[in-house]
């Protein structure tokens, strides 16, 4: 490839101009050639060398002052870029100076070019080449630069260098900030030092210019008519000190810990809610107190937004238009930030100044959102909504910083009402928006919607401080009720709406099941907030629906209603109950600590709403009603109803730890009513009666609704283990008939033969975790074996007919089968202490068929995967449990497997015509190849869990044989093409290096031909793109070199022959120190690799010290720059020197090491890789 | 393979049903079925509802086994569909004839010489480049509802 270079830089006088202009048409003629698309690898080909050519950059500012064609001028810029951060190492401090003040003169000059985005690209070079010696520049030269740019910012060159100057800050704090930063091949700690610099010492600053300037020229935009250019500038600056308030500040955090009491002030101090929200908080610290507040800046960018808003539509007051232009845009960006402004910025004056901060704010976005029903009105007439949408912005912003007391305070400093009643009339107008026109398209109303809930959400969230519920005044409760009202009023119309335009739309749902799910929980925390109004509602609206159905059965269409029903179901769950995520979710604070004044179970509401559903679901008994109201659908919500409220509600755990306090008549009321609430569906109230119905609907919906997956679905994932998952519902399920009925139905009712699998699966599960609630150790496992005994055996019956091979193909067998697997599969992953043996037992019973059923099935790959699942699942249960003499024939058995399956399948051809079925079959092994790692990994943990009596090794077990012997039978199954799944690719390997690093001495101990391929793998993962991967085979390797080393150290053979080479032309740690080498200083990597590979690289080249001698020599031998080539031996002589580095393989040895490396790597890597 | 050859192939074995009825409700990917009267391995199952309130109907994409088109049916979940029984021997390949015929090696010691070699181009090269070396090969005939395909190979030696 041809090359641009132009000597070494400095040594100007011979540079050819000639040979400056050809360079310059050659990139010129690749750059149209692009564009035109002629040839375009050649023509990029071409400009990359420019990039990779040893110092471009005479020719590069060739091009950049005298190129006609942009693009070329673009590419050169790139191209200064590249080589600059490549070879900076070695560039000469006035080189770089030279650099940077180059492209901030460029940009400067042509400060008017019409091609802006060249001006752009020139100055984020300048700003990534500033930044990379940022830390090595003395004060007095980056004040050089920055005062340049002042000067240009100061306006007194014209506007177009005014805007250049300001967006040349622009790319700086863009660089400087750990997000938006470019890559520059050094540690991280590098980018963390830069952005704390710049914070202290110049962010602050660099807004001050950016004031200055919007203020310089604001006085004509306003006054002018037309469009003047200092709009531009003004525009720039407006978002210059948007970027730099978005800035993550952090030198205020240690500081806002001790400063803020946080039960002094109305401002909210909980990080998590900060989290929830996409609003950003800005905390600046109280540095900036003067610029941001008490300098009037926040009253005058007011002013400016108020007084262009006036002008225009005054102007133009029939359009809207110029809500979205730029500026206007931009200004209420920064005034919504404003809105987040929190933290030690204000003085602790109990939020005084705080709250006047953001009074001023709200009564300026109070006209964008104000009255609700106008600007709707006005917006649905044409007006551009986004100016209503920042308003919404802006509360959002409000609420994340304030309380719920103090938001709902601040406007009725100005108005007669409170924000929360603002607040709720918005989102009043917005959805009956959205009622009216309910499209499936994203409008306006869904976005300010979605704002508004986020708007709730963060108001009403528990905070964490209290830990009980956000308390509104009773004004926002009013509010709340509202606004929930409205809520289920637009979700029942939407609901049975649907109904009508029903365009078999099924595969969205999926995905719009979860955006629902979070629209629920606001919803949810709204009705909270006034619960005592939103409960009786709901009953309400679910009795006037029961009677509609009741009365119409058999004479008008039902589908509305049914619909409406779903939807009320879905809100009442979410309203009632939390979801838990595994925990077991109390119930609400909101519901525990209202409706004092009811001290009867039955007369709660919560109670009533929950009976009426409770019995309507009941209903679903009879085959008459099922036929006519109970849809397949409504039924879904039912079950998920139940499942969800029977988690909160259904014997509660009985707590009698209640926070008493001064208000103590209150409080002992408030208890006596909760204690109804949770003791009415208890163990000795309603809860018996009510889990016995919710079990025969259970089991009703398993019987009667055959096909219907979804439904069936929800019962076994999540109504049914819900039931088991708490002792004292165990207990009381294993005593009912109807349970007993269910356990019965799994064992011998055909029907249930016909779910799916992996509901089988689960219900066996969840049949076999039962068993935990029955008294005794002995009653459990024979629950178990009486449940399970009659599947083990027909297994173990089919597998001794003679004519099995024939039988075994037929597909109602391989049904049986495959259904029978998924059960004993489900009953294995149930395993517990409790039903151990059971469970064991239905494993080894099982053991002969397995090996018998997997020969015959050999090419029927779904049974074979389901075979080896149960298998993982089983070991994975009992491994850690079993005795020594068990895990002897566990292990002897799994061995079998492994050989029986690698027989099957190495060599094997399988071809079909269809190339879906081919990727299909590959899918499969995959499976299955990861399921037997998986397998092997179970194995391993024998090693580290192990409950039994007695040791492993009594028997003479040796577990990292066992694996490696295992994976020495399926590596060979394992090809490179395999390992480009992810998945199997990431459990091949984390085994691997388990193992490497638990048991290195038994890998000495493979075959050679083993060895190479374990070691072929190795190489492989080294080369792979996931940093996880390459991470976990330098972990390997480390281990490997380290134990060789160790051993060798200490007299022994370590890996002997393996690391000599045997019949290898080189040994293994030669191969890998020279591919290791290869790969840091040539290759692409990610900087967080240097780490590990410095970890490995140390024994590596402990093992192999000649070698690595030579490799030196080699490499400074090619290096031709006589200057590079001292630069190379020096950096090398220190890689293994500096820092007292000795030959021991101990932490801190390590550690220099890893020091070493990373400023090795600094130092040559910019030249290296231009070779 | 056209259909129309495959009626003087045809060698079911005799007795044994060529389907068995099952619901569809419990036939997953990877699964058998019977569409348009083709066996079919099915590929893609998806299920949706006739109607919000109505019940769930199957969709199936299946893959002809032996001429892997793709066949396409919705039955009601509840309904039965047919499942093809696709029985796989293995036989030893002991000639490969002129015309393009193979003689196998049964189990009771007889030969089986109705086979033709597959059509598949890779696999074909694998039969016979292997059986020129003089390798012991093992292949694996795959048959149902009257067809049979060779669909797989096997090299078992000589170690």
């Amino acid at each position: 490839m041809q090359g641009f270079s132009d000597g070494a830089a400095g040594a100007g006088v011979g540079v050819d101009l000639a040979q400056l202009q050809s360079t310059m048409h050659t990139i010129e003629v690749a750059c149209t050639s692009i564009q035109m698309h002629i040839n375009p690898t050649a023509a990029e080909a071409t400009i990359l060398s420019l990039s990779q050519s040893p110092q471009p950059y005479k020719a590069c500012q060739f091009i950049l002052e005298n190129s006609q064609v942009a693009n070329a001028r673009f590419q050169a810029a790139a191209a200064i870029r590249d080589a600059a951060i490549r070879e900076w190492g070695f560039l000469s401090a006035e080189d770089r100076r030279n650099l940077i003040s180059f492209c901030l003169c460029f940009v400067m000059q042509h400060a008017s070019s019409p091609e802006g985005y060249v001006q752009a690209k020139v100055s984020s070079v300048a700003a990534q080449l500033m930044k990379r010696g940022w830390l090595d520049f003395k004060p007095e030269e980056k004040e050089a630069f920055l005062y340049q740019v002042n000067q240009a910012i100061l306006g007194g060159h014209g506007v177009d260098v005014q805007f250049i100057g300001v967006n040349f800050l622009e790319s700086l704090v863009s660089e400087f900030s750990p997000s938006t930063s470019s890559a520059m091949g050094l540690p991280r700690e590098f980018h963390e030092q830069c952005r704390r610099s710049l914070e202290l010492n110049y962010l602050k600053t660099f807004y001050c210019w950016a004031r200055d300037a919007a203020l310089s020229v604001t006085n004509k935009i306003v006054e002018s008519d037309a469009a003047v250019p200092e709009v531009k500038v003004c525009n720039a600056a407006l978002r210059l000190m948007l970027q730099i308030l978005n800035w993550e500040f952090q030198n205020d955090t240690n500081s806002m810990k001790a400063g803020i009491n946080v039960f002094s002030a109305g401002i909210r101090n909980d990080t998590a809610s900060t989290k929830r929200s996409e609003c950003v908080i800005v905390q600046p610290g109280p540095a900036w107190r003067d610029v941001l507040i008490s300098s009037g800046h926040v009253g005058w960018l007011l002013g400016l937004y108020a007084a262009l808003r006036q002008k225009f539509s005054q102007k133009f007051p029939r359009e809207g238009y110029w809500l979205d232009c730029p500026i206007a845009v931009s200004a209420r960006k920064l005034i919504v930030q404003f809105c987040s402004l929190t933290g030690t910025i204000f003085p602790s004056d109990n939020g005084k100044m705080q709250e006047n901060h953001l009074l001023q704010l709200l009564s300026e976005i109070l006209q964008w959102i104000d009255p609700p029903d106008a600007v709707a009105k006005a917006i649905e007439e044409g007006k551009s909504e986004s100016e209503m949408l920042d308003g919404c912005r802006g509360l959002l912003s409000i609420a994340t910083v304030m309380t719920p007391f103090v938001f709902d305070q601040l406007l009725k400093a100005i108005r007669p009402f409170g924000t929360l009643t603002l607040l709720s009339n918005l989102m009043c107008e917005v959805v009956k928006v959205l009622m009216t026109n309910n499209t499936d398209e994203e409008t306006w109303s869904w976005e300010a919607r979605d704002i508004l809930l986020d708007t709730w959400t963060i108001l009403l969230l528990p905070m964490d401080g209290s830990g009980g519920d956000a308390v509104l005044p009773p004004e926002g409760k009013h509010a709340a009720a509202n606004l929930f009202g409205m809520i289920v009023e637009s979700e029942l119309k939407v609901a049975s709406a649907s109904v009508a335009n029903d365009d078999g739309d099924s595969d969205y749902l999926q995905a719009s099941i979860s955006a629902m799910d979070e629209r629920l929980s606001s919803y949810a925390l709204i009705a909270r907030a006034a619960i005592d109004v939103t409960i009786p509602l709901l009953t309400r609206l679910f009795s006037e629906r029961f009677a509609r159905l009741h009365q119409g059965r058999g004479i008008i269409d039902p589908t509305e209603t049914l619909e409406e029903l779903y939807s009320l179901l879905l809100i009442t769950g979410h309203v009632l109950a939390d979801e838990g995520d595994g925990e077991t979710p109390l119930v609400p604070t909101a519901i525990q600590m209202h409706f004092v004044d009811i001290v009867e179970g039955e007369k709660h509401p919560v109670v009533v709403l929950s009976g009426a559903i409770i019995r309507f679901a009941e209903q679903s008994m009879d085959p008459g009603v099922r036929a006519t109201v109970f849809s397949p659908r409504l039924m879904e919500a039912v079950i998920w109803f139940l499942a969800r409220w029977s988690h909160t509600y259904l014997m509660p755990l009985e707590e009698a730890n209640s926070h008493l306090s001064h208000d103590y008549e209150r409080q002992l009321q408030s208890i006596n009513s909760r204690k109804a609430l949770l003791s009415f569906f208890g163990e000795h109230n309603q809860g018996k009666t009510v889990l016995n119905i919710i079990v025969h609907i259970s089991m009703m919906t398993l019987m009667s609704y055959p096909g219907e997956k979804d439904l069936q679905g929800l019962t076994c994932h999540h109504l049914l283990p819900t039931l088991v998952r708490r002792k004292s519902v165990c207990h009381q399920l294993v005593s009912l008939d109807s349970w007993r009925d269910l356990a019965n139905a799994f064992t011998n009712e055909k029907a249930l033969f016909l779910l799916s699998s992996a509901n089988q699966r689960s219900l066996a599960q969840t049949l076999v975790l039962s068993a935990s609630g029955l008294r005794n150790l002995e009653a459990s496992n024979q629950f178990v074996r009486s449940l399970m005994v009659h599947m083990t055996t027909y297994l173990v019956e089919l597998s001794n007919k003679n004519d099995l091979k024939n039988v075994a193909q037929q597909p109602d067998i391989i049904m049986s089968v495959s259904c029978l697997l998924e059960r004993l599969r489900g009953a294995a992953s149930a395993a517990e202490p409790r039903t151990q043996r059971a469970i064991y037992e239905m494993g080894i019973s099982v053991m002969n068929p397995v090996l018998l059923l997997l020969e015959v099935y050999k090419h029927e790959s779904a049974v074979v995967y389901l075979l080896l699942k149960f298998i993982v699942d089983w070991v994975d249960g009992q491994i850690s449990y079993l005795e020594g003499q068990e895990t002897a024939s566990v292990i002897d058995f799994c061995m079998r497997l492994l050989q029986l399956y690698s027989s099957h399948n190495i060599g094997k051809i399988s071809v079909s015509l269809s190339s879906t079925l081919l990727s299909e079959a590959k899918t499969e092994k995959y499976k299955d190849l990861r399921a037997l790692l998986q397998l092997l990994s179970s194995l391993c943990s024998k090693d580290l869990v192990d409950f039994s009596s007695d040791s492993v090794e009594v028997t003479g077990t040796n577990i990292s044989q066992v694996v490696f012997f295992g994976l020495h039978i399926i590596t060979p199954l394992i090809s490179l093409e395999l390992l480009k799944y992810p998945k199997l690719c990431h459990d091949y390997f984390s085994l691997l290096s388990h193992i490497l690093e638990v048991y290195p001495e038994t890998l000495a101990q493979l075959n050679s031909e083993a060895f190479a391929h374990i070691l072929g793998t190795l190489d492989f993962g080294l080369h792979h793109q996931d940093g996880d991967i390459v991470n976990m085979c330098l972990g390997a390797l480390k281990a490997l070199a380290s134990y060789h080393y160790r051993e060798v150290c200490a007299g022994k053979t370590g890996l002997g022959s393996h690391a000599a080479g045997g019949n290898i032309a080189e040994g293994i740690f030669s191969r890998f120190l020279r591919s290791l080498l290869q790969l840091l200083l040539f290759e692409d990597y990610s900087p967080d690799l240097v780490g590990a590979a410095a970890d490995a690289l140390l024994p590596l080249i402990l093992c192999e010290q000649g070698l690595y001698q030579r490799l030196g020599n080699e490499l400074i031998e090619r290096q031709t720059n006589p200057t590079l080539k001292s630069r190379l031996a020096n950096a090398l002589h220190s890689l293994t020197s500096a820092n007292h580095l000795s030959s021991t393989l101990d932490r801190v040895n390590y550690q220099r090491f890893r020091k070493n490396l990373n400023s090795f790597l600094i130092e040559v890597r910019g030249f290296l890789r231009t070779m | 393979m056209s259909d129309e050859e495959h009626h003087f192939e045809s060698k079911a074995d005799a007795g044994a049903s060529k389907t068995y009825p099952q619901q569809a409700g419990t036939i997953r990917k990877n699964g058998y079925i019977v569409i348009k009267n083709r066996p079919c391995k099915v590929v893609e199952v998806s299920t949706s509802k006739t109607g919000k309130h109505g019940h769930a109907k199957c969709h199936f994409v299946g893959i002809d086994i032996f001429n892997a088109k793709k066949l396409e049916d919705i039955v009601p979940s509840s309904h039965n569909c047919d499942v093809p029984h696709v029985n796989r021997v293995d036989y030893q390949l002991i000639d490969i004839s002129e015309d393009g015929f193979v003689s196998l090696l049964t189990e009771d010691g007889n030969t089986k010489d109705d086979l033709r070699l597959p059509t598949d181009d890779a696999l074909l090269k694998t039969i016979k480049d292997g059986f020129a070396e003089g390798k012991d090969l093992i292949v694996s005939v795959m048959s149902s509802m009257g067809e049979e395909q060779i669909c797989a190979v096997k090299d078992i030696g000589p170690k």
